[in-house]
């Protein structure tokens, strides 16, 4: 699906259910940020990693492996 | 060469010998801001009289008597903080920052607060309630966000550093545009008490710019609380890596990183080995969906229908859109965290640093951040987290370093980045390529920076 069908079928519809008010402005302005993000966060879903958690996360540090 | 314009080592050693004044020295860094503020809008407020009170009462210290300015992002006793908003989702109220406590405690003497994007929302440094500040190399381009101020003060020479913070490369990309150098520490190495985010963010830090490496060393062991000892980066193994993000850049700043690189591993005797972590091209994104999100628990309707015209279009917008963010895609994120996490960690095995271009382009015009690369024009917003954003997602430390001048003589940025506390190596190694270049580009000044001919002295108004 493209950025801009995704948008249409889901942003205006999800801020109307959310009771979030939005011009056109504000609907131009995030169709931009949709184009920008939305593809690799589709890319993001696709992408093929090991995909385990790191428990008790301590980000001043390297991982420990668990 | 005045007090003023020499690096903060220096002006810190010189006081501490008595061969400065810091009475003197701060008088001259206000009459600066007067001079050459008008036109970066670098610093947005100044306090004279707690400024002259925190020289009174300022302790022997790193940083006895010398001026800094700081970000736009924390509290101070006498003035909150407005991250670059007229109105934001968190309240503010004047307090006693860690960052605060760091300066004063070490006698560091806060001369103004510095300008920053509007909630710290770009890459840019376009928008401000303040009106952006400037970039000191070309007036009408960017300075770089979020710490737009920290940087075109620094760059302009109104102080010789500045406390900036970094939520996804908010230090390191006005480094490289201004042509400064800006470290953004390990995750929670660095003072962070008192940030309205502290509670939740688990990307930003606070951290120095500095006009070189050493100052950032002296800034940076002040907010981290601990020294960062020098040392020489002898037999430094730097990576490099294949891909847009050293590739796909302007062939300025390709060249001039390149070049930098070489000459690191000449001065230091190291070696250079490309590596290939896992999952890189994919960071940019996790670590705008991880960044974006931590305060969203703040963001509410009824907020984003009352804001108005009082935050700009674009952020009133994308304050909305990142409320529809998907919880599985920052989930995703996460996940994607934790695997490149553990990528790093085995390619800091094999080298020490990891090194590309902060940016892939030259700063580009206020008015419209677009940048030409060879896959075509891209917002600089897009493409600057490509390379920026992996040592926020990791909590690992980076260091953007001037390396050369790119497109209409505008600054070039080499970034490095290290493993999880190697913040100190870094410094050593920005200071290595400092030697190697002797000095030619952190030395460089801005036309308004540049010292006037002794007929323009004498021409110019009192």
């Amino acid at each position: 699906m493209e950025a801009s069908e995704s948008f249409e079928s889901f942003v205006p519809a999800a801020l109307a259910s959310l009771g979030v008010e939005a011009d056109e402005t504000d609907l131009a302005v995030m169709a931009g940020a949709h184009a920008l993000y939305w593809p690799a966060i589709v890319e993001l879903f696709e992408a093929n990693f090991a995909a385990l958690p790191e428990p008790g996360q301590d980000l001043s540090r390297a991982p420990v492996d668990e | 060469m005045s007090l003023l314009d020499r690096p903060l080592g220096a002006q810190a050693q010189a006081i501490a010998a008595g061969e400065g004044d810091p009475a003197e020295l701060l008088e001259q860094t206000l009459a600066r801001f007067e001079q050459r503020n008008p036109a970066l809008n670098a610093v947005i407020a100044t306090f004279p009289e707690q400024s002259r009170e925190m020289l009174r009462e300022a302790p022997d210290g790193p940083l006895h008597g010398v001026p800094v300015v700081i970000k736009d992002e924390w509290p101070l006793p006498w003035r909150a903080q407005q991250f670059g908003a007229s109105r934001s989702f968190a309240a503010f109220e004047p307090g006693e920052s860690g960052v605060y406590r760091a300066l004063r405690d070490a006698g560091a003497v806060i001369a103004g607060v510095a300008n920053m994007h509007e909630l710290g929302s770009s890459s840019t440094g376009n928008t401000s309630v303040y009106g952006p500040a400037h970039n000191p190399w070309d007036l009408e381009r960017c300075p770089g966000g979020s710490s737009s101020g920290p940087g075109s003060a620094v760059g302009g020479r109104l102080v010789a550093a500045a406390v900036g913070a970094d939520g996804i490369g908010s230090i390191r990309y006005p480094a490289a545009y201004c042509g400064v150098t800006g470290l953004k520490p390990t995750f929670g190495r660095s003072a962070m008490a008192g940030h309205h985010l502290a509670p939740v963010t688990t990307t930003i830090v606070s951290g120095p710019l500095a006009t070189d490496a050493a100052g950032c060393r002296l800034l940076g062991s002040v907010l981290f609380g601990e020294e960062l000892p020098a040392g020489d980066a002898a037999g430094l193994r730097i990576g490099v890596v294949r891909g847009p993000i050293s590739e796909d850049c302007q062939p300025a700043v390709r060249e001039a990183c390149e070049a930098a690189i070489e000459a690191l591993r000449a001065e230091t005797g190291g070696e250079v080995t490309e590596v290939d972590p896992d999952g890189l091209d994919l960071s940019g994104i996790a670590s705008i969906l991880v960044g974006s999100t931590e305060s969203v628990g703040a963001i509410t309707p009824g907020f984003l229908n009352a804001v108005g015209d009082e935050l700009s279009i674009v952020n009133r917008a994308l304050l909305k859109y990142r409320l529809l963010l998907p919880h599985a895609a920052v989930a995703r994120a996460a996940l994607m965290r934790a695997h490149l996490r553990r990528s790093l960690a085995e390619v800091f095995k094999q080298v020490d640093v990891l090194a590309w271009p902060t940016v892939p382009a030259v700063a580009p015009p206020l008015t419209e951040p677009v940048v030409e690369l060879p896959s075509g024009l891209h917002s600089a917003d897009e493409v600057n987290p490509r390379g920026g954003g992996l040592a926020n997602l990791t909590g690992t430390p980076a260091v953007s370093v001037p390396v050369g001048f790119g497109e209409g003589g505008l600054p070039i940025g080499l970034q490095l980045e290290g493993a999880w506390g190697s913040d100190a190596l870094l410094l050593d190694a920005a200071e290595a390529l400092e030697r190697a270049t002797e000095r030619r580009w952190v030395d460089a000044l801005p036309p308004i920076a540049e010292p006037l001919s002794a007929q323009e002295a004498e021409a110019a108004p009192n």
